[in-house]
């Protein structure tokens, strides 16, 4: 059973979720990003190791915003918006380590609750799915497609946006082997040679959440970072597990939401956090104290985002549909180490399994990472962006090429679609 | 037919969108956001010409890597001192070679 536990795969998860952390404490920068730009690294790893170094960055990615969210009042990734809330009213009291401890012990909580769920659940709707014919996995997608629809600020924008998706998806060959007619569909006179295949998943998404993101910060004049003077920790603040106290149902409630929120394909953690959040000032006897410094508010927003991280990956590996826009980068993550996810996937032996003990050694990584990284993680939040930025950019390419094992269309594929998503 | 429903209902805002481009076009930071662009374009077609002059061995990546990232980093650089220009040189020097050697070597990647 613990035969994938080796000092790599230990190291590749305390790593990956170090350096997740790092990038969701720095605003701007994203665990989808720290997964896109990583992708390349694992083609030597073999399929449990990168898994390992991709989970690991995922779940650092969700928590590591917490960080600026507690010291800066700026959330670092959009899942910890609620909980600058309570978060920042906390740091200028001076209690920011303690704030910045209760959101760490709550990420881990909400993260090995939807390691159970995704124990608990993915293999048996993987078994479930496996029955599917076309039609079922046409009426997924037609839910995927509500789920846009109800969830996006104009109901017909959404629905063409998830429609334009699907159009993208069709340019190339709809293969024999496949079904298909082997015709080329969609495919412009003269560009045959480099869309036969259509543009690859992985380049379209480094375009879109990498250079996009990049490019959005230039648009703004890539904004000033913080200096450590902005940052009042209050170290050593007064940090007791009494805080905890009454706060269980809190916890698997804001867990359990997470968890639910990951499962639909395409809400994301920013939802998952505000409805946790939300919650728990409803049920709360104090609701007046949120947004004042409340614990049980970061509490309810971390438990609520780090929850989504077992939960999005569950339709992931059962129905093969990604909970989220860092689970659809791990889709190529699979694809690299040719495996097949979704129904297909529970047929490989042991990969359900393989895939949840990775996530299991991740949450208790993440753990670790977190207490041990704080002034670490304190630091990074001033790194200046002139320097990160260039860096990532240039990280961006080499996954793009590398990921068809050297295509220099590719690279131009993130181009057009980075510039299209930012310019906007 | 979405499309042609979106041009129906939004015929309004659609017309008048010329002026919202031109209000988002003298906010933005152009140097910053159009000479991204310009850099990242020049760079990617830089890169498979100066590789070609040593095929096979990633140079064309490295070769242009280094005056990319330099160059963007000075573009995104607010105060442009040499107090900051020199931690940036060192890291447009080690961060291309570093990735150069990754690929190269330990993983066997031929770059361009």
């Amino acid at each position: 059973m613990f035969e994938f536990i080796t000092p790599l795969f230990v190291s590749l998860i305390l790593g990956g979720t170090l350096v997740g952390i790092i990038f969701g404490a720095i605003p701007g920068m994203t665990a989808t990003m720290a997964v896109a730009i990583s992708l390349p690294l694992t083609y030597s790893l073999g399929l449990e190791n990168g898994l390992a170094l991709l989970l690991g960055l995922y779940v650092g990615g969700i928590s590591g915003g917490l960080v600026p969210a507690i010291l800066l009042g700026i959330p670092g990734t959009p899942s910890s918006i609620t909980t600058t809330f309570d978060g920042y009213p906390m740091a200028q009291r001076g209690e920011g380590e303690a704030a910045l401890r209760i959101g760490i012990i709550s990420s881990f909580v909400g993260g090995i609750i939807s390691l159970a769920v995704l124990w608990l659940f993915a293999p048996t709707l993987a078994d479930f799915a496996i029955k599917f014919s076309y039609v079922e996995k046409f009426l997924i997608i037609l839910f995927a497609l509500t789920v846009m629809a109800a969830l996006s600020s104009d109901m017909l924008l959404g629905i063409f946006s998830g429609v334009l998706g699907i159009f993208v998806s069709l340019i190339g060959v709809y293969d024999v082997s496949d079904g298909g007619n082997g015709k080329l569909r969609l495919v412009p006179p003269g560009w045959e040679y480099w869309l036969d295949s259509g543009f690859s998943l992985l380049p379209v998404l480094i375009g879109l959440f990498g250079l996009a993101a990049i490019l959005e910060q230039a648009e703004l004049g890539v904004p000033r970072g913080h200096s450590a003077k902005d940052i009042k920790v209050g170290r050593h603040s007064a940090f007791s597990f009494s805080v905890f106290r009454g706060q269980a149902v809190n916890l698997v409630r804001s867990s359990a939401i997470g968890t639910f929120v990951g499962i639909l394909p395409g809400v994301g953690g920013s939802a998952a956090s505000i409805i946790a959040y939300t919650n728990a000032k409803t049920f709360s006897r104090h609701p007046e104290r949120f947004g004042k410094g409340e614990p049980a508010g970061i509490i309810a927003s971390e438990s609520g985002n780090n929850g989504l991280t077992g939960g999005a990956l569950v339709p992931l590996l059962s129905l093969g549909i990604p909970g989220d826009s860092t689970t659809a980068l791990l889709i190529g993550a699979f694809t690299l180490q040719g495996v097949q996810v979704g129904p297909v996937h529970r047929q490989q032996p042991g990969h359900l399994e393989r895939d949840d003990r990775g996530h299991a050694d991740r949450q208790r990584g993440d753990a670790g990472d977190d207490v041990c990284g704080d002034p670490l993680v304190r630091a990074v939040v001033t790194i200046p962006k002139h320097i990160l930025f260039p860096v990532i950019l240039m990280m961006c390419v080499i996954g793009a090429y590398t990921i068809n094992y050297g295509i220099m269309f590719d690279v131009w594929t993130l181009a057009i679609f980075g510039c299209s998503a930012g310019w906007r | 037919m979405l499309g042609l429903a979106i041009l129906l209902r939004d015929r309004a805002r659609i017309a008048a969108s010329g002026a919202a481009w031109r209000q988002t076009f003298a906010a933005m930071d152009k140097p910053r956001f159009l000479g991204t662009i310009a850099l990242t374009l020049v760079y990617f077609s830089a890169m498979v010409p100066v590789g070609d002059l040593w095929p096979n061995t990633g140079l064309g990546f490295l070769i242009c890597s280094i005056p990319y990232v330099a160059g963007t980093g000075l573009l995104f650089m607010h105060d442009r001192s040499w107090r900051q220009a020199v931690p940036l040189a060192i890291v447009a020097l080690a961060g291309p070679t570093f990735v150069w050697w990754l690929f190269t070597y330990p993983l066997f990647l031929t770059l361009p």
